[in-house]
């Protein structure tokens, strides 16, 4: 079996096993199970030998039927055993994961050699996959410089946007403490308000403690939605900045509102987020590099398409829509 | 000469896989950083609150991803979980859906079985597409998709794997995509997601489900209940994922439809539960999901006779439809609480020491717990209105409308951010709810000052003088009772509230009672003389038209409360619940909508609540 098999690893290995007498053996085992970097060394040096055994020449086997696994690949291997069962693996069990490999390599080769690849629609979807990354890939590999990415910020700036902010203090009318005398009370203050600056030590005394806070500054409407629900966030975005203001009603109860100020939405300057366009710039050379590619290969293509049974018979060069992922049932099983 | 392109291929091949999978990581991060996230610079950052915020999310959500949620239909995915929770509109059934209020952070936690695996079975170009299962599974008869996820689902109640589905080469690579999700929605201060999935052990259909939770980067792989449905497994795999750095925590769910076997007092083998169990249980898992769409699991009224608010969102039916949980005993907190307090006068720890916390439990991808603005909750099981409204049988043999439309996490925390959050799971400052965005914390000590919370400042003031919910009390100091604050602010897009209680659970001579206080109420009812109960709050709700007015109950409740019955010598674990006032039920919405009178298999009107964690007095000397 080994021999038909042509596993160089796990002849090397047997050689290993055979050579020490037998209690020796066991200690080697031993060791062997709690050194995982004794381990790698000793496949390591075998590796070595086994290599430079076949650059020497050997009969029978043309380099078209080496399989060569590197000591990378078996420590990548014990890695993720250790990350499954929490500790090294025995060495059957090492033995059992290195074969397992060979038999995929193996069974790969001879299922290439005999076609087995043609018309399968996995492998055919992995590799168009692969092409696409390769594509992408080229793109990634330029690293562009600041004024590069300044230069496609200032075409781009729309992607960029900030919501407005908005700061404001706020004078609050609780109904458990009023009941349906909050609004009123909060109309009859501001007439008392009028005219008044923000900090006004008349503000100070009226209204009831909120449970939040009594000053938000710069804040988005969506935040504010968040803390006072969406009805108090679009009244207050319709506030003139500049004096005391309401009754708006929250989803807490009545508020006289001072605007301080508003930010208008606005494109932050590129100096701001070069990051974050750096990593959009990126993700747009990948796309635009792919439909490159893309059309370029397509382009080498002459598309045959049967014609719609009853309609125009001409060639189309479109190609068809993509299919719809057909749903699952409309009842289930539960 | 064959052989030799053969091999040349070979590598090639072999060069390109390496690329292929670098490069496939670098496409999803960086599409997804430019997509989903704007630019932060700018905003005026929130500054870190020592006296902690409040922060709601979900720990517990399906997608496509899980194999039931697939099976009803579902086809959202995780990134369109996250994209709703923070606030961007997502289509479900044909419909777009925009949270009212977006959330602070999310975990979606797909099954670990099968996961992300299922959804292939559809795909004419995926790794199904010449088995029976594409066939299957795409056929136009109802009936013959049915039994494909009979199958499918059946092979995880036995705990029997489909070999073509448990499958490394397809589960690896999904649980790679899916992992990988989360971080490109962390937004440190906004939003927050964690890595996290379901294990899903059901042994004879009888749930012990847990959530698992990652503070940071998710595992190579997720644990399975394939691989064992005991939880000590699972606790293993958690302890080792702690060893190689990535710290997690699960929260078990559904105690309710468990059959006894969630707070049993023995192991899976049989045997009594001891010391080391304990405390690795609670090392664990710190928190338990006491809310979500199959029910709550607080309590039973069988078990509490005495609680009139305990028959709220009961859910029965175990997991595959065979019936009724039948016990309820070891499958609610609230008993668990003092079953917990028995042990520990015994074996010297409490295994059942638990934090709280709510989820959802949708598989629909999407959290819509606002009741007013409710998606359904299990796919095409409960998609059609109008079914939903006038059915009588459906999901386990419950009508749909017997869900609930879920529950949600809150926690108290310094700054929207995973490690302030996760530490605020670790130490138990968290509470859960009905879905709503009620903020509610508690305070105990033995030495508060008599009517501290007239001071603006008392949130500190109780940090410093005591503990928060999650806490025990420290070693007691004066005669006198322990003292707590509790503090409830409503949702502004809900209900008022209508009361806060202390729900206390006692143990002595390893015998357990409950009782419950009112604490702080609405308007000047009065505590009826005989059994000290604040009389009920009133109903606004116009069934017909699925209004309710807020001219009842209040905007923010806070208490003082000094424990009036306490003794030194017996284990107690003091928790608080808040009750809005009545509003509809999301199934009373969906009714009125249709202008359908409500399904009559579920009550109109519902007084949305929130648990918080509890906290603990343990007697000297033990």
């Amino acid at each position: 079996m080994r021999e038909v098999s042509a596993g160089i690893v796990s002849q090397e290995h047997e050689a290993v096993a055979e050579a020490p007498k037998p209690a020796f053996k066991m200690a080697v085992l031993r060791r062997w199970l709690r050194e995982p970097l004794l381990h790698f060394l000793v496949l390591g040096a075998l590796l070595f030998a086994v290599y430079s055994y076949i650059n020497r020449g050997r009969v029978g086997v043309e380099s078209s039927k080496q399989i060569v696994v590197s000591l990378d690949e078996l420590r990548q291997m014990e890695i993720y055993f250790e990350s499954q069962w929490h500790r090294p693996p025995t060495p059957q069990e090492f033995q059992a994961m290195v074969e397992d490999k060979i038999r995929e390599d193996v069974l790969y080769r001879e299922a290439l050699a005999m076609g087995l690849d043609k018309d399968d629609t996995i492998v055919k979807r992995r590799m168009a996959q692969k092409m696409q990354f390769l594509a992408e890939d080229v793109a990634a590999a330029h690293e562009p410089s600041s004024a590069e990415l300044k230069a496609w910020f200032d075409k781009n700036k729309d992607k960029f946007a900030l919501p407005s902010r908005i700061s404001f203090r706020h004078i609050y009318f609780s109904p458990d403490k009023r009941g349906k005398n909050a609004q009123e009370d909060a109309a009859r203050a501001l007439t008392r308000l009028a005219g008044q600056p923000v900090d006004s030590k008349a503000a100070e005394s009226m209204g009831d403690r909120f449970m939040f806070q009594d000053y938000y500054g710069d804040r988005a409407p969506d935040a504010i939605a968040k803390e006072f629900g969406p009805p108090f966030a679009v009244a207050v975005e319709k506030l003139k900045p500049g004096s005391w203001q309401g009754p708006v009603e929250s989803g807490y109860g009545w508020h006289l509102v001072f605007v301080t100020t508003v930010i208008p939405g606005r494109i932050p300057a590129f100096e701001e987020i070069e990051p974050d366009v750096k990593t959009a710039w990126l993700a747009e050379q990948k796309r635009r590099a792919w439909e490159k590619a893309y059309a370029e290969m397509r382009g080498k293509y002459l598309v045959l398409l049967p014609a719609p049974p009853a309609k125009d018979t001409a060639q189309s060069p479109t190609p068809v829509p993509k299919k719809e992922v057909p749903s699952a049932s409309g009842e289930g099983p539960l | 000469m064959k052989q030799v392109w053969c091999a040349f291929g070979a590598i090639l091949l072999g060069l390109l896989l390496d690329t292929g999978c670098t490069k496939s990581q670098a496409v999803g991060s960086a599409s997804g950083a430019s997509g989903a996230t704007a630019p932060q610079s700018s905003e005026a950052a929130t500054p870190r609150n020592p006296l902690r915020n409040a922060y709601f999310g979900d720990l517990h959500l399906h997608t496509s991803y899980s194999m039931d949620a697939f099976a009803f239909g579902t086809r959202t995915t995780p990134e369109d979980s996250f994209r709703f929770a923070m606030g961007e509109p997502v289509e479900y059934f044909g419909k777009t859906w925009k949270r009212i209020a977006p959330l602070d952070f999310l975990a979606v936690t797909d099954h670990a079985e099968y996961l992300g695996v299922v959804r292939e079975t559809i795909n004419p170009d995926g790794p199904f597409a010449s088995s029976e299962w594409y066939t299957m599974m795409t056929s136009k008869d109802p009936k013959v998709s049915a039994e494909a996820f009979k199958k499918l689902l059946g092979s995880t109640y036995m705990n029997k794997p489909l070999p073509e589905f448990n499958d490394g080469k397809l589960t690896g690579p999904a649980w790679e995509r899916y992992a990988a999700v989360p971080d490109k929605y962390n937004q440190p201060g906004k939003f927050t997601s964690f890595v996290g999935f379901e294990w899903t052990s059901a042994p004879k259909a009888q749930n012990l489900h847990r959530c698992v939770i990652f503070a940071e980067k998710g595992p190579a792989v997720p644990y399975t209940a394939f691989e064992s449905v005991d939880p000590e497994d699972l606790w293993r795999y958690l302890e080792g994922q702690r060893k190689l750095g990535l710290d997690v925590i699960a929260v078990p769910h559904n105690g309710n439809i468990s059959n006894g076997l969630m707070f049993d007092t023995r192991d899976m083998s049989g045997k009594p539960l001891t010391r080391e169990y304990a405390e690795r249980r609670m090392a664990n898992e710190p928190l338990a999901e006491i809310m979500q769409a199959k029910g709550q699991s607080d309590t039973d009224p069988q078990l509490s006779p005495n609680d009139e608010f305990a028959d709220f969102e009961i859910w029965k039916y175990l997991l595959d439809g065979s019936g009724i949980a039948k016990s309820a005993t070891g499958s609610y907190l609230r008993q668990a609480y003092g079953v917990g307090q028995e042990l520990q006068a015994k074996i010297g720890a409490n295994p059942f020491k638990y934090g709280i916390e709510g989820g959802t439990d949708f598989h629909s991808g999407i959290d819509t717990t606002e009741p007013n603005n409710y998606a359904g909750s299990h796919g095409n099981q409960d998609s059609d209105p109008r079914k939903v409204v006038t059915a009588t049988k459906s999901v386990a043999g419950e009508p749909p409308t017997a869900l609930s439309s879920g529950g949600l996490t809150g926690v108290w925390a310094e700054e929207n951010t995973r490690q302030s959050i996760f530490a605020a799971f670790k130490r138990k400052e968290t509470f859960g709810t009905s879905g709503v965005r009620i903020k509610v914390r508690m305070f105990g000590s033995w030495n508060y000052a008599p009517e501290m919370t007239k001071n603006p400042d008392w949130v500190k003031a109780a940090y410093d003088g005591g503990v928060p919910m999650g806490g025990d009390l420290p070693v007691r100091a004066g005669s006198g009772g322990p003292k707590f604050v509790v503090y409830a602010v409503k949702d502004p897009n809900s209900g008022n509230l209508d009361r806060i209680q202390v729900i206390k659970v006692e143990t002595k001579n390893g015998k357990s009672q409950e009782k419950i206080f009112d604490v702080a109420w609405s308007g000047d009812r009065k505590p009826d003389a005989k059994t000290g109960k604040v009389p009920a709050v009133g109903n606004t709700v116009d069934v017909k038209t699925a209004t309710y007015s807020n001219s009842i109950g209040a905007v923010e409740l806070l208490g003082e409360w000094t424990d009036p019955s306490f003794d030194p010598k017996a284990y107690a674990t003091y928790y608080a619940r808040v009750l809005e006032i009545p509003t509809p039920r999301w199934s009373t919405y969906w009714a009125a909508k249709l202008n359908l009178p409500p399904n009559p298999t579920v009550p109109a009107t519902v007084q949305q609540r929130a648990w918080t964690s509890p906290i603990w007095y343990i007697p000297a000397g033990n």
